[in-house]
Order: C-alpha cells, then structure tokens, then sequence
C-alpha cells in the first residue's frame, strides 16, 4: 500500500523529470526496431500514414518495445538472450536509464507498463531452474527493480496489460533455453506452454494450458481486444506438415479455442506464426508468417480468411482501418478490407510493431 | 547450413542488374501451366472415358509430371486462390488423405456427382495424392469409387485451368514491377526475389521431404513415408522436380554457372543409379548409400543455387524468417 509520503515522492520525481507526451516527437502511433541500411540499428517512431516520426539509436538488434501510455518514453529490449534494454526518450533520443536483468536472469525481449505507467514489467529467465520470472520495475525510482514474481510457467515471451484492468497477459512459451547452448532448445519432448492471466502483484488469476496433443506448440506472441479478448499466436515445434492451427482465442476460464483448422493455418504458415493484432475495429485478428511470407486475417467470429503473401512480413498491429504491417525489406502496409503498401522504407524492420496507446 | 537453408523469404540488398523475370515467365512459368492444363484436362477425359485401366493410369503420370514441373511456382495465382494443398496434399504424416477418402465411401457422400460441390470437401480427398489412392491402392471396382475419381479428376483440371487463366493475368503484372500503377511488385528486384524463393524453396523441398522422409535415420528408415510410392513416382518426382528447377535456372540467370551445372549432373547421374523407383531400397544399407548420396548432390545444388544465382543477384536470407522469436 503506497503511503502518501511515496505519493509525493512520486510525484516530484515526475515533476522535477518533465517529459515530452507522444504528440511532441511527431505523434507517432505506433514503434518499431529496425535495422539501418548502414547496419545500424535503432528505434522508430511511425505515424499512423506510415511516415517515421523520430529514429533513436540502439546499442544492438532490438526485438520489441514498450510504449509508455502518456509520456514519449519507451523501452526498447534487446533480442533474447539479452541481459540489457534501455529506456530511451523519444523527443531528445537520449538514453534515460539502463535496465539490466539480474545475475543469473536473461530478458526475452518484451515487457508492459501497467495502466497509469507507474511500472514496467518484463519477461526473464532464470537460466539455473529454467523457471519464467517477470520482474518489476518502478519508473519513479529511475525504474529501479522493486521486485519480481513467477510467470507460470518455462520461457515466458510476450507480456501485455489487459485494456481497462491492472492484470498482465503472460505467453509462456514452454521452452527451456540456456544462454551457454544459444537458443537451442532443451526440453522439447516435455514442454507444456500456457497463457497465464496475474495481478501486477504475482497473483495467478487463470491459467490456459495448451492441449496435450499439440503440446510442442510454443505460445509465443499475444494481443489484446478492448474488452479483453486475447489472441494466441504460436510457434509448431514439430513437423511443419502435421503443424496444428497457429492462432487460438482466450475468452476467460482455462481453454484456448484455435482458429482456421480447416483451412489448414498452421501448415500454411510454415508452423510458425512471428507476430499477431487485432484489426483496429476489434472485428478481425491477423497473424504473420515471415517465413511463410504470409499475413492471414480471420474474423473472430465467422472465421473468414484473407490472406496477403509478402516477403519477410512480421510486425503488425492494429490500425485506423484493419491492421498496420511492417516487413524486413521496409515495407509498411495497410490490410484491411484489400491491401495496400502505403511506404517502402530503406529499412529492415524487424519483428514487432507496437501501438502506442493508454487504453 | 539447415539454418540458413531453412529461410525462404529473402531479404533486399541493393539489387544488381539482372534480366531474368520476362525469360523465366516466358521460357518456364507460361509453357509449364499450359502444359500441366492440357495434361490435366486429358486426366479428366480419360477418368470420364474409363475410371480405371492403363489409359488413366498413363494419364495420371503425365498430369503429374506435368504438376511436378510447376509446382515450386506458387508464387502468384496458385497461392492466391488457395489451391497449393488442393493439387498435392503431401507429406500427410496423418494419413488424412485416407481418412477423408474413406469417409465419403462409408458414407456413400453424393457431393461425388457434382464437380462444383466436390471443390469444397476436405482439400485432402483432392489433388493427385487422393486419386493416386483411387488408382493404385487397391482400386475398388464399385459405381461410387468409379464417380469418385472422375470428381476428383474433374476438379482438379477445372483448377488448373482457373490457374492458367489467372496466370495470363499474373504474368503482366510480374514483368511490369517497379512500373507505376503495380501495386504487387514495386521493384524488379521484388519480382526477382520472388522468383528466386520459388527455386530456393523447390530445391529445399525436395531435400527435407522427398528425400529426407524416407531416409529417416539409418536406424529407422522410412520407406513408407516416400511421396507417391504408391504408384512407384517417388524418385521420378526427385527427377522431374530437378530438371524443373534446372530448366528455371537457366531461364533465370544472367552469367554462366558452371558448378551448378556439374552438380546438377552429378545429381541426375545418381538418380540412374538408383534401383527402387519407390525408394524401398531406404532399408537396404547398400541401396540406402546411393539415396542418401543423392541427398548430398541436392544441398550441393542449393548451395550452388545460393553461390551462383543469389549472391550474384545480392540476395540473402530473410531479415525476420531467418530470426525467428
């Protein structure tokens, strides 16, 4: 319970650090990592007509960033294993702080703020027991780590906040990786993957468990509608011609209900989904296959699917009209009712695109 | 190497001059489609003709060998109708192509009298793999097996005549990339990565599954996971396959490539030494030497392919596909 001393501290620390909002770095809506033609890499902004609002360096590949909600700050993570990410101000590009994950922790490469942006959470390993851990870190203390709790399960990926409530949506991948053997994986004959929904207290509300007959499917990559439907996207282990659907739906309770089974999603997507969003109406949920080269959209209630083949195609998320999606050739395109490349960017983005919102 | 092999989508580098896109369209992409609509269409006379027999079962091999030669290209209308799985649903590790066969014979399905409703049942009771069951795997002499393979005959020519027309279409928009107005391809370089993944994809296919699948591990080998082994086309799919993609390299590239020649050679002369058209001889250590040498020469043709025809064209491997996370 915050005492009205840390009230205030917190407070004045906001005070005395003003910051820039969104509509001060060019009104981006929506970042990304990406890769320079010189090699460089760094964080952009993108407007909502898919011009870059502001490019800040990175140290190295970024993967994915949180956007706060209100202040033109965002926190770009190293691809996993990394042990670094930096919280970076978007208007100045300066570098803020350092968050470095704890002795014998690794980040996986995504993390949220909670609603009023006081924290920032993130995924990490803890390489000796393989266990998912999700660590916390307050924003008025220079996002000093004030604690951590379990994430339910082995190799938690992505992490987001559920719109309009203070829990947190972890992907549990289910794979056990030790940074000393790169990003091979350990345990695949007996990883069981999960969604699990927690307070940003650690309290585990719901778990979904993948179904044991498609237990090598790693739950990667989630994304939430307004009202808390949350879409699963995920990555086959197995043979890629007998790979079960790429895409379930969670509803509340501890089921996943998979989409696009007899269109043979999974297999059409090589097995193997990099990122997943609603369509900016909610209707719609799409995912991409860089691999396949593919971005399918299927109505979340009568499963009808559109598909668009483009090369390299990951990032996406929603957008004014239908989805936004970015490729590593530095496309940016719209897909809603057809689709159409709005710019081609001499970038390589890579694999997630972020909105900035404070939904 | 599996890694790198493994991603397909290939990512830009500033482009270096090649022709390529107009030849391969007009040398490979249009005379294959034409070929494998005529072959298809005479599948289906013949079906109609007589269900079973030599004449259809002479027709089958020709429309799939006449598939095999285009089958790397779904690039275009094939993946943009959705027919990739409806012409070739293999591998099947589920032997869904059998369930779903023996589904509509228990059940006497009618939707088998009508070739327009036939399109809509599962996409694994389509294509060749369905009727190669029809064919050779204990051919039933009923009324319903005999409707049944003329439906599934009639739909797959009526594809692949929808593909060609839609390819007279696709063809336009290919050689014109980079010109105004074409929302596809904005670049030629775009086109030309299309194309190139088609070949790197083919070649890659027919190493980790027509090849791979059967090998299995010397321990256990897998003569039963061979495609096609029912009508005994295993290897000739490896053959046909091979000659496809040597025939788009050629059409493709913009300087000689002398060791992709020789290892195409080497390749095709293994495949004479091969016995088991089938490739039961996976479980005869002597016979097995010869397939898995054969799986050797392919990555050496791939990687040829990347040496020769990608770097040379400044391609490489996916930004994102080759990531992963």
């Amino acid at each position: 319970m915050p005492t009205r001393r840390h009230v205030l501290a917190g407070l004045a620390a906001a005070t005395a650090l003003p910051r820039a909002g969104w509509a001060d770095v060019g009104a981006p809506t929506h970042l990304t990592a990406a890769k320079d033609p010189d090699g460089a890499f760094a964080l952009y902004g993108l407007r909502a007509d898919a011009t870059l609002a502001f490019r800040v360096p990175l140290p190295a590949r970024g993967h994915a960033a949180a956007a706060h909600p209100r202040v033109a700050e965002a926190v770009a993570f190293a691809r996993r294993p990394g042990t670094f990410a930096v919280v970076l101000d978007c208007a100045s590009g300066a570098v803020l702080h350092q968050l470095v994950a704890p002795k014998g922790r690794h980040f996986y490469g995504h993390g949220a703020f909670s609603a009023d942006g006081a924290h920032l959470y993130t995924t990490e390993n803890e390489i000796d027991t393989g266990h998912g851990r999700i660590g916390v870190w307050s924003r008025a203390q220079g996002y000093a780590r004030i604690g951590e709790f379990s994430s339910g399960g082995i190799g938690p990926h992505e992490i987001l906040r559920i719109p309009g409530t203070d829990c947190l949506a972890i992907a549990n991948g289910g794979i056990r990786t030790h940074p000393d053997a790169g990003r091979e994986k350990l345990n695949l004959p007996t990883m069981r993957p999960n969604l699990t929904i927690a307070t940003g207290e650690g309290a585990v509300v719901a778990v979904a468990d993948v179904p044991a007959e498609m237990h090598q499917n790693s739950l990667r990559h989630i994304a939430a509608r307004a009202d808390g439907l949350i879409a699963c996207a995920f990555q086959w282990q197995g043979d890629i011609f007998a790979a079960p659907s790429s895409l379930a739906l969670y509803r509340g309770g501890d089921t996943l209900d998979f989409l696009g089974e007899a269109r043979h999603l999974g297999r059409t997507m090589k097995g193997y989904a990099g990122s997943v969003a609603f369509s900016g109406s909610g209707e719609r949920v799409a995912v991409t296959s860089p691999r396949a080269g593919l971005l399918a959209v299927i109505n979340t209630t009568s499963q009808d699917m559109q598909t668009v083949q483009q090369a390299d195609i990951c990032g996406v998320s929603p957008g004014r009209e239908g989805v936004l999606a970015t490729d590593g050739a530095g496309g940016v395109h719209r897909v809603a009712s057809s689709h159409s490349r709005m710019k081609a960017h001499a970038l390589a983005f890579d694999n997630h695109l972020v909105r900035i919102s404070s939904g | 190497m599996r890694m790198i092999l493994a991603a397909m989508a290939i990512a830009s580098a500033p482009g270096l001059a090649t022709a390529g896109v107009e030849e391969v369209v007009n040398a490979h992409i249009l005379p294959g489609f034409e070929r494998f609509a005529a072959a298809s269409s005479e599948l289906d006379a013949a079906a109609t003709a007589n269900c079973r027999g030599a004449e259809i079962e002479e027709a089958f091999h020709t429309a799939f060998d006449a598939w095999i030669t285009v089958s790397h290209l779904t690039l275009g209308p094939i993946e943009d109708m959705g027919l990739t799985l409806s012409f070739a649903f293999w591998p099947d590790r589920k032997d869904q192509t059998g369930k779903a066969l023996a589904r509509l014979i228990t059940d006497g399905d009618p939707v088998v009298e009508d070739p327009a409703a036939y399109a809509d049942v599962s996409v694994a009771a389509q294509g060749f793999f369905a009727l190669e069951r029809m064919l050779f795997d204990a051919p039933a002499s009923d009324a319903y097996a005999c409707a049944l393979t003329r439906a599934i005959a009639a739909v797959l020519a009526k594809n692949a005549n929808n593909v060609v027309a839609e390819w007279s279409q696709f063809a336009g928009v290919i050689t014109t990339a980079g010109e105004a107005g074409n929302a596809r391809f904005q670049s030629e370089e775009e086109a030309r990565r299309a194309i190139y993944t088609a070949l790197s994809t083919g070649l890659e296919f027919i190493h980790d599954q027509r090849l791979a699948r059967p090998l299995g591990t010397f321990d256990r080998p897998r003569p039963r996971r061979a495609e096609a082994r029912r009508s005994g086309r295993s290897l000739r799919n490896v053959e046909v396959s091979l000659r496809a993609l040597q025939d788009l390299t050629t059409a493709f590239r913009a300087a000689p490539t002398e060791r992709l020649d020789a290892a195409y050679s080497t390749a095709f002369d293994r495949i004479g030494s091969i016995e088991s058209g089938d490739f039961s001889g996976v479980a005869d250590p002597g016979q097995r030497l010869r397939v898995e040498a054969l799986q050797v020469d392919v990555r050496e043709i791939q990687i040829e392919t990347m040496n020769e025809i990608g770097a040379a064209m400044g391609l490489s491997a996916g930004f994102n596909a080759l990531d992963g996370d």
